[in-house]
């Protein structure tokens, strides 16, 4: 199969789902399902009078603060659990507990704990995550070649050398991992505290419309969502994979 | 400047001892053979030298100055490319540099290549040239012509020469090919038995030249390793 004719599959199979919407929208109660050209109606309603960007906006940057927040913390942790026998022996039952606290409790937690507050927000989203993360990086650290630590040692790399060229090259894969599986859990985490705390950002409008029953716009907001994450997928993680992975054979 | 002092009373891995008494003594620059078949500890006595292994009984005393080690498999960073494989390693100069030498191995159009995408000689000439770029006072290598063709073999040999030359390194080589350890070191130690022990240390009688000369090479092999074939001009197969 040629490249021109593999990126049409994609596109003739979100085509058949459209089709399949419109003609859902056609028998079932409009109110319930809105048509396509109803929900784009509702977006640009949104963008004109409601501020539909500055609320993706605003859920976006909470996104990225606690997608960071969470990388950095839950990476560190991982690597040493990874590195050291000792300290996972001694705490990788917290990180059981951890992954298995429903992020609704922390969440709430947060919030009683930390106050109805934007640093409460992010803090909940990010908790939600470190475990993930920390768990896919330990992985990655114990599979750290001994060989190459040796060579790197009798050659007398130093520590940001060895870092740089010997030891993330090899985790390289694991962040990948750890960052695509991660963005898909704070973008859906993220809209729930918001829901619960917040008085702006996607969450709270989705809440907001749920309340006076408008489908046509909880969709508008759906569908910006989806576009955006796409995006990021597309243009920053998949090019970064490729480029990290370039001296594969 | 000093060379290399050994002195191994014995290295075990839980209890199961692997090497026994070992010891020997080089002056600088001089080149030592560890000849052996495969498995017996050559690897670990090497790890013992780099100083990489420090779980054994015993001291060794190392030259002044920076070791390098041309590894069984090259260890390159498969990320890298040949050039900036040597170029990371601190002291070894830039990627100019690396690319220069890389061009004096006969790599130079490989040098901006990924290791993965070259052939095995290849990484290993590479590996060679990471060693000789940071002057080493100690080289070991690591049986350097295992798995290689045997036109790599050729080329391979006339590059170690021209490595230890360039350095003037104290050399410890680990090989099980007798052929191999004539044609490129001064002293011959063999090791034997479980734990593995010297049963012979002898000293060339080929200088640095004569060892270039396969024939020279053939004659004390047969004097060294088949003191029972008297046929002149060889034929005993080993």
């Amino acid at each position: 199969m040629g490249t021109s004719t593999r990126g049409i599959w994609p596109a003739l199979s979100l085509l058949a789902l459209v089709a399949i919407w419109v003609g859902a929208a056609a028998v079932a109660d409009a109110e319930k399902l809105p048509g396509p050209v109803d929900v784009w109606r509702a977006l640009l309603a949104q963008v004109e009078t409601s501020g539909y960007f500055f609320h993706l906006g605003i859920t976006l940057a909470r996104v990225a603060a606690a997608f960071l927040i969470a990388m950095a913390i839950g990476s560190a942790i991982g690597i040493a659990l990874g590195v050291s026998d000792v300290a996972n022996r001694v705490f990788s039952g917290w990180l059981l507990l951890f992954l298995n606290l429903p992020a609704l409790v922390t969440i709430i937690l947060c919030y009683v704990w930390f106050g109805l507050n934007e640093a409460a927000a992010v803090t909940a989203v990010a908790i939600n995550k470190i475990p993930n993360v920390a768990v896919t990086l330990r992985e990655g650290a114990r599979a750290l070649s001994k060989d190459l630590a040796e060579m790197a040692a009798i050659y007398r790399f130093d520590f940001s050398t060895r870092l740089r060229h010997v030891i993330l090259p090899q985790l390289a894969p694991f962040f990948a991992v750890a960052a695509r599986n991660g963005l898909a859990l704070v973008w859906k985490i993220v809209l729930v505290v918001e829901l619960l705390g917040r008085s702006n950002g996607v969450g709270y409008q989705l809440y907001l419309y749920f309340q006076q029953w408008d489908v046509a716009t909880i969709l508008a907001y759906a569908l910006g969502f989806i576009v955006i994450v796409q995006a990021i997928e597309l243009a920053i993680l998949a090019r970064w994979e490729r480029y990290a992975n370039r001296w594969r054979r | 400047m000093s060379g290399l002092r050994v002195a191994i009373r014995g290295r075990s891995f839980g209890d199961k001892s692997v090497l026994g008494e070992i010891g020997f003594d080089l002056e600088p620059g001089e080149r030592l053979a560890l000849l052996g078949p495969s498995g017996i500890g050559k690897s670990t006595l090497l790890g013992i030298i780099a100083g990489t292994d420090t779980g054994f009984e015993g001291t060794v005393t190392r030259p002044d100055g920076r070791i390098a080690v041309v590894f069984q498999t090259p260890r390159l960073l498969p990320w890298r490319t040949l050039a900036e494989n040597i170029a990371v390693v601190p002291g070894a100069g830039d990627l100019d540099r690396a690319r220069s030498l890389l061009a004096e191995v006969g790599l130079g159009e490989a040098c901006d290549m990924h290791p993965e995408r070259v052939s095995l000689g290849m990484q290993r000439r590479a590996a060679l040239v990471r060693a000789l770029a940071v002057d080493p006072a100690l080289l070991l290598l690591d049986e350097p012509l295992v798995s290689l063709d045997p036109q790599s073999v050729g080329a391979m040999r006339d590059l170690l020469t021209f490595a230890m030359d360039r350095t003037g390194a104290t050399v410890v080589m680990a090989t099980h090919d007798r052929r191999e350890a004539l044609a490129l070191t001064d002293r011959i130690v063999e090791l034997g038995g479980t734990p593995a022990r010297l049963v012979s240390d002898r000293k060339s009688p080929l200088g640095r030249d004569a060892r270039r000369d396969p024939r020279q090479v053939d004659d004390v092999y047969r004097e060294w390793f088949e003191p029972d074939s008297f046929e002149p001009g060889g034929g005993a197969a080993a």
